[in-house]
């Protein structure tokens, strides 16, 4: 299930500022409460593909330690990418708890 | 002690898996040590060996992330093969027309003995250049429109069927339209002496032969990679 919302999750992590990988990885942990302790090496090949699908950019620089590094950040195209499905999220969050909850969804779901 | 062993490895091993594209594979192995040695560096313990057996099996199995990488990697590469046809194409239609240009230029006629055999190939070589052209176009509009792959499955693969289908066909007719070239062009120079201006044809049909045989090396290579790619994910 985690896997279909990787590239949201990864440009929800990005949304902050850019980052490089291992501080993406990071704060994926850090804001979804460890809930999503995914395979760290699974989230470069996602940076790429959102790259390459003009959804990030990125850039090399030298970090402290000497070694180069690449960050990513969010690109315009990425940013409204992310405003989308956060709202189609929403609805669904809404539709799902309606359900389960016996209440009526807030919103009308997608 | 930390710079040489299993992160070495780790990322040797990863890095090895991308060898047939070179810059993804020099990029991720930058990009994977840097993880790999960020995450030792920020490990509360003080075994580095521990350290780096965690990062490494913390990351994820090197031949699965290779596999998501490689298919990347064929994305790409099919895209630059859709530009590579149109800019191929346009290139043969350039040296064909600069071509046509001169021999009208310098009032060069054609020798009336092959008149019927010069409407025949020229015939061939335009239904083959069209052919070739709309194929192009339609080659590159529908790799250029297809989403980024997750994964190397049943999608993608039909996706790059149809594309690399099309692309044979499109090359086909490419080559025929330069071999028709080629035929008319000698039907042109023969019976000239050799001189200065011929020069022009014959530098105009080398760019054409040229161009589409590099264009059949590169759809060639990316039939290739599939192969490559197809195996990557089997194994």
């Amino acid at each position: 299930m985690l896997k279909g919302h990787l590239d949201m999750i990864v440009l929800a992590a990005l949304s902050a500022g850019p980052a490089h990988g291992y501080a993406i990885i990071e704060e994926i942990r850090r804001r979804s409460g460890g809930a999503f302790d995914l395979p760290e090496g699974t989230v470069y090949p996602v940076l790429h593909r959102l790259e390459q699908a003009g959804l990030l950019s990125s850039r090399w620089v030298t970090a402290d330690s000497g070694r180069r590094r690449r960050v990513y950040g969010v690109t315009k195209r990425g940013d409204k990418m992310l405003t989308d499905r956060r709202k189609v999220w929403e609805q669904f969050s809404n539709a799902i708890g309606g359900l389960l909850g016996g209440t009526r969804p807030c919103k009308t779901p997608a | 002690m930390q710079d040489a062993g299993l992160i070495d490895d780790y990322v040797e091993r990863l890095a090895g898996k991308l060898d047939f594209d070179r810059s993804l594979s020099q990029c991720v192995r930058q990009e994977v040590e840097d993880h790999l040695r960020e995450a030792v560096a920020t490990d509360a313990t003080n075994d580095v060996a521990a350290a780096e057996r965690r990062a490494v099996a913390n990351f994820g199995d090197a031949d699965a992330i290779a596999a998501q990488f490689a298919v990347i990697s064929l994305a790409k590469q099919s895209r630059r093969t859709g530009s590579a046809s149109i800019l191929g194409i346009a290139a043969v239609f350039i040296a064909m027309k600069g071509r046509v240009a001169w021999y009208a230029a310098t009032q060069w006629t054609t020798n009336i003995d092959l008149e019927s055999i010069v409407g025949i190939v020229g015939s061939v070589d335009r239904y083959a250049f069209w052919f070739s052209v709309i194929a192009g176009i339609g080659c590159w509009l529908y790799i250029g429109t297809r989403r980024f792959p997750h994964a190397f499955n049943s999608t993608f693969r039909k996706q790059l069927d149809r594309f690399l289908l099309v692309s044979t066909a499109m090359i086909a007719a490419l080559m025929a339209s330069v071999v028709s070239d080629g035929i008319l062009t000698a039907i042109q120079l023969s019976g000239t002496g050799f001189s200065a201006g011929s020069l022009v044809p014959i530098l105009s049909m080398a760019i054409e032969i040229l161009c589409a045989g590099l264009l059949a090396l590169h759809i060639r290579s990316t039939i290739r990679r599939v192969t490559q790619i197809a195996a990557l994910w089997n194994a």
